[in-house]
């Protein structure tokens, strides 16, 4: 009997002991904390909301930028594709509002009427869901993942694709990324360079690109 | 049979062999002629919005550019439209910045107000509007605006944003010269670019200051495809500006051919030049006159060209290979070890096709010139016996990559200006003994160049820099002196500018600033303005009521509560009504900056 006891307590010290070797170094661990934010519904959306979802694509866009308003039918189309999959795409604007005035919450509004969303959009106004995912252009895409334990991990950021003027012509990145994920495979390219308008955080100096 | 062969395989041979000489050209962009719109109060007004869009230049992402007025019946995607002006004539410029970030407009080569001039004081916040106005003094010439903020202006720059301003006269009108904008007339903006391998985004560092691919007004000019002008087989007219960051050009024509320059920074010169070489450096100007008459129509022989080479410097100014004269920094396959650019450019230290030229039939619709005069304008230049005051001007800095100095300085917007005073005839000396050449620009006058020392051009006043200049290139340890009187405006708050033209040098703090002072006393009071305004709330038109009828107003801006800036109004005409309709309704606050005492005051209203 003393003998299984000691042997347990070995068998425990040593579980805990790999638990804390195998913990993920906390560099590696880019995981998204839950946010919430006002859709242009008027409805707060927080990814907790999303019960069954297997991942996200945040896209960081705005009203103004030429290079932004390019993808909203390819956004469109990804958004509808992806969620009978259990994927969501959100879109995020986080522009300066004081700064812009074309990034305003009514402009918004009219942007979706206008585009026909078929997916949130929403107003990230003090900037900090742009400062968790360090965003700096619009559009600039993210895919985040629920790995083993429940949590939200980066798995792509980057262009949407490599076309914005022709459409269908080049590579895209974003839908490639979400496919293998889907298929259990890694992301081939998991960082792509991406182009667009810069988002200005306020109170921070940046020179124009 | 057999010469039924034999003619097939010749045909065959000649199909080859011909479509390995194919070379393909892309029509060369003018940017459209923007007249105005003349009010019945006489005032000619001009739209423009700088704005952000894209350009598919390379295979793969569309760039980012920087372009004026992308609206829906012009989609400029680089640079904006030529306005084109009368002497005498009054203007008002409004100007939008929907750029992501502040922004200016500087009027170069502009006679007017400091409060006008759109340089670095005169910062347009995005989203913003701008009202600038005043009668237009200078004689013909081809000017030019860009953006001038301090620290991004060669950032701005390289997006693209700018365009040229032609002002026209009736002593130019007199001459038979050509000016059928468009078809023997054209406006060549030159420069290059890098385009950075992932995002096709035109790179606008330190290391990326000398382009590898020509631009001419925007269009991508390559050995693959060249940009190409169709011109008319008669005399034709070229406004030259130097667009480029640093780089210079020693320009002339693929066949050698001679040439005509009729036109400086400032104006025309008093009689054509004849040069087979001209030296364009940055923010410089030229126009200039080129006989097609004795080409033959539909050949695509002639280019545009860059004489850039050690070997052709060398023959235009010997010694002028030494490090500093732009252009023969390193190239792509041999960086310099020199302290220069870190990656040389595809087109440094080479002779480069700027754009191809196809000949056309003469004109019909327009008489064509088919002669070069003999003699152009009358022009009294200063000169030393004129001079009232005496500056020097001296440059520094550079070493170990430090950055450049006008007067042991670096700029800054609160630095103390030097003072001019109004009619002033000033002679200023700028001593460069530097390690780089520089392209000094002034702002608000032109200047005659009455001499030369040192360097690689020694005492030698080029023949085609003899007219009314804005900017002037001094080489490694040289030495320029010229002539410039500051007349009709005066503004003791606000300062004009002086500063090397080499973006690069200027953003990191070549640059100082002056003010004309005139003779007016400054009221040392500071004591509130009082006003009203009226009707409030508005919808289109808001009027000022001023308890004191001796006001005069020197300023209006107008901002949200929250301080985003909305309406920049120099020296507004407010006696009847701001115009305030563009606003979106919301409360604002009007600032009034009193002339006399520079005081602000401010009262709240509703743009219903």
């Amino acid at each position: 009997m003393k003998k299984s006891a000691l042997c347990f307590g070995i068998l425990s010290l040593c579980f805990t002991l790999l638990s804390f070797a195998l913990r993920p170094l906390p560099e590696e661990d880019k995981s998204i904390k839950n946010f919430k934010l006002k859709s242009t519904e008027n409805k707060m959306v927080s990814l907790s909301d999303y019960k069954n979802a297997k991942g996200f694509i945040i896209v960081f866009t705005c009203n103004k930028c030429p290079m932004a308003k390019l993808y909203s039918e390819r956004l469109n189309l990804m958004s509808l594709k992806f969620r009978t999959q259990g994927v969501y795409l959100l879109a995020v604007n986080s522009m300066d509002t004081v700064a812009y005035k074309e990034e305003s919450f009514k402009l918004m509004q009219k942007k979706v009427l206008k585009e026909k969303t078929t997916f949130p959009y929403l107003q990230d106004k003090k900037q900090v869901v742009a400062k968790q995912f360090k965003a700096i252009n619009t559009p600039q895409a993210f895919v985040i993942w629920k790995n083993k334990s429940g949590k939200w991990v980066q798995k792509y950021e980057g262009v949407i694709d490599d076309s914005a003027l022709e459409p269908k012509k080049g590579n895209n990145y974003l839908e490639k990324a979400v496919d293998e994920l889907l298929q259990n495979k890694p992301v081939s390219n998991p960082i792509t360079e991406s182009v667009g308008c810069r988002i200005f955080y306020r109170g921070v100096f940046d020179k124009m690109r | 049979m057999k010469s039924k062969k034999i003619f097939i395989i010749s045909a065959l041979f000649l199909l080859a062999t011909n479509s390995s000489f194919s070379q393909t050209y892309t029509s060369l962009n003018i940017p459209e002629a923007y007249y105005g719109v003349t009010g019945t109060d006489g005032v000619t007004n001009f739209v423009l919005n700088m704005d952000e869009n894209l350009k598919q230049y390379r295979t793969g992402q569309a760039t980012v550019t920087g372009a004026v007025n992308i609206g829906t019946a012009t989609t400029n995607t680089f640079w904006g439209p030529t306005m084109i002006i009368n002497k005498d004539q009054a203007i008002k410029m409004h100007v939008t910045n929907n750029l992501n970030e502040s922004s200016t407009i500087h009027w170069h080569g502009m006679h007017l107000p400091a409060i006008m001039d759109g340089g670095p004081h005169q910062i347009i916040a995005a989203g913003a509007l701008w009202e600038p106005y005043w009668t237009v003094k200078n004689q013909a010439a081809t000017l030019w605006y860009h953006p001038h903020l301090h620290t991004t202006t060669q950032a701005q720059v390289t997006k693209g944003v700018g365009g040229f301003i032609i002002v026209k006269d009736a002593a130019e009108a007199a001459l038979a010269l050509p000016r059928t904008y468009g078809i023997d007339d054209i406006p060549l903006a030159i420069t290059s670019r890098r385009f950075l391998s992932t995002t096709n985004a035109m790179s606008a560092t330190l290391s990326d200051n000398y382009g590898d691919y020509v631009m001419v007004n925007g269009t991508l000019s390559t050995t693959t495809n060249y940009a190409q002008a169709t011109l008319p087989k008669q005399v034709v007219r070229m406004r030259i500006l130097n667009g480029e960051i640093q780089r210079g050009y020693n320009l002339g024509f693929s066949d050698n051919r001679t040439f005509y320059v009729i036109g400086n920074d400032g104006g025309l010169l008093n009689a054509p030049v004849a040069v087979t070489r001209l030296a364009v450096q940055t923010g410089e100007r030229f126009e200039i006159l080129v006989n097609l008459s004795n080409d033959t129509v539909g050949s695509q022989t002639l280019y545009l060209k860059a004489y850039n080479s050690a070997t052709e410097l060398n023959a235009l100014t010997p010694g002028s290979n030494a490090f500093g004269w732009p252009g023969n920094e390193g190239n792509a396959s041999t960086p310099t070890g020199n302290s220069g650019p870190l990656n040389g450019g595809l087109l440094n230290n080479v002779d480069f096709n700027i754009m191809n030229i196809q000949i056309a039939a003469a004109t019909t619709a327009s008489t064509p010139i088919t002669t070069i005069p003999t003699a152009l304008i009358s022009n009294t230049y200063w000169a030393t016996t004129d001079v009232t005051n005496s500056r020097t001007i001296t440059v520094g800095g550079g070493n170990g990559g430090t950055a450049f100095t006008l007067d042991g300085s670096l700029y800054s917007t609160t630095m103390t200006p030097k003072t001019v005073n109004l009619n002033a005839i000033e002679k200023w000396t700028i001593v460069n003994n530097n390690i780089f050449g520089h392209a000094f620009h002034l702002h608000d006058v032109f200047f005659k160049i009455i001499s030369r020392s040192g360097g690689n051009i020694g005492t030698t006043i080029r023949t085609f820099e003899q007219g009314w200049k804005d900017s002037v290139w001094i080489p490694i340890n040289g030495t320029v002196t010229f002539i410039a009187k500051f007349d009709d405006y005066s503004d003791s708050t606000w300062p004009y500018m002086y500063h090397c033209h080499a973006l690069t040098h200027e953003d990191e703090g070549m640059m100082g600033q002056f003010t004309v002072n005139g003779t007016m006393a400054t009221n040392e009071n500071s004591v509130k303005t009082i006003f009203s305004l009226y009707p409030n709330p508005t919808t289109d038109k808001l009027f000022i009521n001023l308890s004191d009828a001796s006001t005069e107003i020197y300023y209006i801006t107008i901002t949200t509560l929250e301080g985003r800036v909305a309406m920049m109004l120099p020296k507004p005409q407010w006696q009847n009504g701001i115009d305030i309709s563009s606003l979106s309704s919301g409360v604002y606050l009007l600032k009034l900056t009193d002339e006399k005492t520079k005081s602000v005051t401010t009262k709240k209203f509703i743009k219903n």
